[in-house]
Parts: structure tokens; sequence; C-alpha cells
């Protein structure tokens, strides 16, 4: 027992709660924006529309999202999976750019975890207060305090949730079901594990998450080298470090630059000291560069003790931006953007599906006149109205009758059956056909299919 | 005759890791499968599919079988790989964690850096 209450060696001791302290500074400001900037982004973009449709909305009943004007269909699932591609590959790239700035600045756990600090700050006061607040005794301020913040905390994650089923079901009605409470149960369950998951992951687990359930933290350091941007401490420069006036002389005393205030261990969000070395828990935030910046003005020292760095240029190279892996990965980030571009906006807005009737293989009509029967499904993908032509290419012996009118609102879809008839002499068994749709209006829209059909065999 | 028990042929840790890993995939993946096709039929599938593609009913099951086989295989394997490796010294490798860095008020020794008003 005494062994698991070591504070330096147990495998179960508990992780020491982070008071993180407030810091300002450029970085701090950049974080802030970042926050500012997608948590807007995040809140905001459901409630516009785009083209009569909610701007982001992922109709999952429907099987239709929605995406700034663009909608795609079940059969764009490509697009999906080039712009995952996408999105991972230029985490890739700017990882080996500039190191962990998605996890200092963009992330959602580091974004809403700095909203819910910020909530925690407004309420309870800054780090010192925080940890004489905890370890004070239950009295009607601590209640007070403790309660306003959850009530903050619980509120902000519930539009959270709310916000986020918002983007699969359409959110002004989401909000008249949830103010009428007609809300489904479906909804109800999201809107409440989503919230859940943001209090959880952004008011109790914070810096554990990055810590020890992030995987992006484990396969950041492939990606790096020795060029990467990392933040350091210049060792070189700061040690031996230790307490001193303003007015002493570090090298009289034998001191490097570091005064040993310990304030870049308090700004960290997952408290790590920085002077370490590089660590895997550093999220690479910046906070320590910000608060130690401000100490060496304060101390009239040059600014950088702490500072965005590379190993080479720690160990007195060059840093080279533009090396090998740089370039593969720019080149294929651009490559792949540049198709998905190229291709959503020559994607063929119909799609045309002929089956032919299975119950007959064909029927002998009147006047030696045989006759294939199709079902024709006609997708609608554009967000205009379209009227379609259909006709057989390259036989001319082969007539085509499309009942009803083949005509579609916006993204609708319909079921037509079609006739294709031909004189019984035009050939003996099965024949490939092309039938080509186009639409009769603007902007011109075409497709062709191919489909059998069938005259007597023998 | 008594023969000594082959410890050098026994499998170091990473083999036993990833037998585990292919074998637990393994397992899940055919637990998901009975479940999935108990309740969906492939034909009903391929019949609804987005696209015509017709690829049978044999080759369906196989498709899906390997398609669950792999998802449960990046799940096992990611999971191995989090438990094993981790923050350095920290007790994902049972040395224990590294102790907690000593933080004091910034003013102590530092007559310049007062305490919490500090900006």
């Amino acid at each position: 027992m005494s062994q698991m209450q070591d504070a330096g060696s147990s495998l179960y001791r508990k992780d020491p709660k982070v008071y993180p302290r407030d810091v300002k500074g450029s970085f701090a400001s950049l974080r802030k924006l970042a926050v500012i900037v997608l948590l807007g982004l995040y809140y905001l973009l459901p409630w516009f529309n785009w083209d009569g449709h909610q701007a982001v909305l992922f109709d999952l009943p429907a099987r239709k999202f929605y995406i700034l004007g663009l909608t795609f269909w079940p059969q764009d699932f490509i697009f999906l999976t080039l712009m995952l591609i996408i999105a991972g590959l230029s985490l890739f790239f700017v990882t080996a750019v500039a190191g962990r700035l998605w996890c200092g600045y963009a992330c959602p756990q580091t974004v809403w975890t700095e909203v819910f600090l910020w909530m925690e700050r407004w309420v309870e006061g800054d780090r010192n207060k925080r940890i004489k607040l905890d370890a004070s005794p239950w009295n009607a301020n601590k209640i007070l305090r403790k309660t306003s913040k959850q009530v903050l905390w619980v509120g902000f994650a519930l539009w959270t949730g709310f916000t986020f089923v918002g983007f699969f079901t359409p959110i002004r009605g989401l909000g008249e079901s949830v103010v009428t409470f007609q809300l489904g149960g479906w909804e109800t369950f999201w809107l409440l594990f989503y919230s859940f998951a943001t209090y959880g992951n952004a008011g109790i687990l914070r810096e554990q998450v990055c810590k020890y359930m992030c995987p992006y933290a484990r396969f950041q350091s492939a990606m790096f080298d020795k060029d990467t941007l990392v933040i350091a401490y210049d060792e070189a420069r700061g040690e031996p470090r230790g307490g001193r006036s303003k007015t002493d002389d570090p090298a009289a005393k034998g001191l490097g630059d570091c005064i040993g205030c310990t304030l870049c261990v308090q700004v960290c969000p997952t408290g790590i000291d920085i002077r370490e070395g590089l660590q895997i828990e550093c999220i690479a935030c910046a906070a320590c560069i910000d608060v130690c910046d401000q100490v060496m003005d304060k101390m009239d020292y040059k600014r950088g003790l702490i500072s965005y760095t590379t190993e080479h240029k720690l160990s007195g190279n060059e840093t080279r931006v533009f090396r090998p892996r740089i370039l593969v990965y720019a080149i294929l980030l651009l490559a792949l953007i540049a198709g998905v571009i190229w291709s959503v906006n020559h994607r063929v807005l119909l799609r045309a599906e002929l089956l032919r009737d299975r119950n007959a293989l064909y029927r002998e009509l009147p006047g030696d006149i045989i006759e294939n029967i199709y079902t024709l499904k006609l997708i609608n993908m554009d967000s205009k109205p379209h009227h379609y032509k259909i006709e057989v290419l390259n036989n001319e012996n082969i007539r085509l009758l499309v009942s009803p009118e083949p005509e579609l609102e916006p993204e609708e879809v319909g079921n037509f059956i079609v006739r294709m008839q031909a004189p019984e002499d035009m050939g003996r068994g099965s024949m490939k056909v092309d039938v080509r749709f186009s639409t009769l209006d603007e902007p011109v829209i075409e497709r062709t299919v191919s489909a059998r059909f069938l005259l007597p065999f023998d | 005759m008594t023969t000594q028990h082959p410890v050098n042929r026994r499998w170091n840790m990473r083999q036993r890791d990833w037998a585990v890993v292919l074998w637990i995939a393994f397992l899940s993946a055919a637990v998901g499968f009975f479940v999935l096709f108990g309740l969906v039929d492939p034909l009903d599938v391929i019949s609804t599919w987005v696209d015509k593609f017709d690829i049978g009913v044999r080759l369906a099951y196989g498709l899906a079988f390997a398609f669950l086989y792999l998802l449960c295989l990046l799940s096992s394997a990611l999971t191995m790989f989090m438990i094993r490796s981790g923050p350095s010294r920290g007790h994902a490798k049972g040395e224990g964690r590294r102790s907690i860095p000593e933080i004091h008020d910034p003013s102590q020794s530092n007559p310049d850096i007062d305490g919490e008003d500090w900006k």
C-alpha cells in the first residue's frame, strides 16, 4: 500500500489534477482566435441556408449530404473517401512542417477544453484560487462556485450536443422540437451522448485524452524529423537555473538565463516540465513560450529561452524547410485537392438505371413488332427541375416509349416504364443498345447507359 | 527420457501480442459476421445496392467477413499499440510514471516576479 502511494513510481497512482495558469501573449491570442473561428463555424454554420438547404446538413434518412451548395448522393461516396484522405494527408503535411500545430490550436479536444477552462476561470479564479478552493472545506462559497461552474459546463455541453444533432437533422426544426418538448428518441439520445462526451472530455478528462487516449499523439513522432518545428527549452542558455534578483549578474553567480520561476510548468495544460526536453505529452500549445518570454522581458533578458525551434537549429545547424518528405506530401496533397475539385465540378448530375422486366423476355405485338419492357430509375441530382429526352443511339429501327413523361423536380428520384419496340426481322437473340438521357433545358446534362434488347432466338 | 522445456522457442512479447491481436480480431469478426447475416440477407442488400454491382452471394459473404476482420484487426492492433507505447517513463512501460514537475511560487527566490498578480 505504501508503494502505491509513492508518488514517483506507482503504476496505479492517480494523475494529479492539472491547474493550468492563465497566460497572455501572442500564441495565447492565436489560440483564442482559433477557438473563436473554429467553434464559431461549428455553432453557426448549421443556422445558415444555402440554395434553400441548410448550409451543412448530413441528411442520413434521405441519404444526401448538403455541403455549401453541393449535394452529395450515395453514389458520390468516393468524394467523402477522398476528402478524408485529404484531411489525413493535410495532417501529415502540417505535422512534418510545423509539428503538433493541430494539437495546440485546432484539435476539438484542445478547443473545447480551452472554453471549459475559460468558464472555470470566470467562476473559480486562476490557478492558485482554484487549488485553494479545491483544498478548502465545503462551505457556501465553494458550493456556489462549484454549482455555477457545473451549470455553465452542462449548459454549454448541451448546446454543443444540440448543434451536433443539428448537422444531421435540420436545426431549426430541431430547435422547435426542443422548445415544444417533442424531441424524438434518437435525437434525444445523440444530443445527450454528444453533450456527455463534450463534458467528459473537455471538463473532466482534459489532458489525459491527449496523453493516454489519442492515437495521433503516438503516431506524430513518425512524421517528425530534425527540421520539424518543436517547442524546446534552450538548455545551453538556461542552465544552471536558479533564482536571482533583476540586478544580479547571472554570470557572476554561475547561473544561466532560467530563473527557476516554474511558470512554464504552471501554464502547461498537460502538466509537464518542458525543460526536461521534448516529451510526447507536449501538445505544442506554446503557453510556456508566452509566459517565459514575459519573464525574460521582466528580467531584461533576451526572449526565446523557450521557443519554437528545430532540432537542427538547437544543435547549431541550419533548418531546411523544403525537404523531400515535405515536397512529397505537398505534391500529393495538391494533386488530390485539384483532382477532387475537378471531379466535383464535372460530376454528371443525372443517374439512370435501366432494368429489364424480369417477367417476360419479350412480347410479340401485331405487325411483327417485338417489344421489350424496362423499369427506368432516373435520379435528378441537380438543384433545378429538368425535363429529359430519352433516345436510342445508333439504331433507328428501335422505337422508344416512356411513361409517364420523364420530368423530375430538383433532387427527385423517379421510376418510369420504358418500352422499346423493333421489327422482328431486325435480328436474332440478344442485342446491346445504348440509350442516351439528356436534359431538354439548361444546363445540358447527359448520360448514356447500355441495355440488352431481346429478339426471338430461332 | 525427460525433455527440457523449450524455453528458447517460446514467443517473445511482440509475437504474443500479435497472436492475441489476430485471434481476438478473428473471434470478434466471427461473432459480428453471424449476428449480421442472421439479420441481413446479402441478396437483399445486393438488389437494393446504389449501383448495379451483382457480385453473387458467396463473394458477398467472403468480402463481408474480410471487411469485418480488417476492421476488428485495426481496432485490436491500435489498442495494442496504444497500450504498449505511451509517454516515456510512463506506466505503459511498467517503469512507473514520471515524477510530478517541481512547482513553487514564482516569487520564491525571484523578488522581481511576484505571485498571483504576476503578468
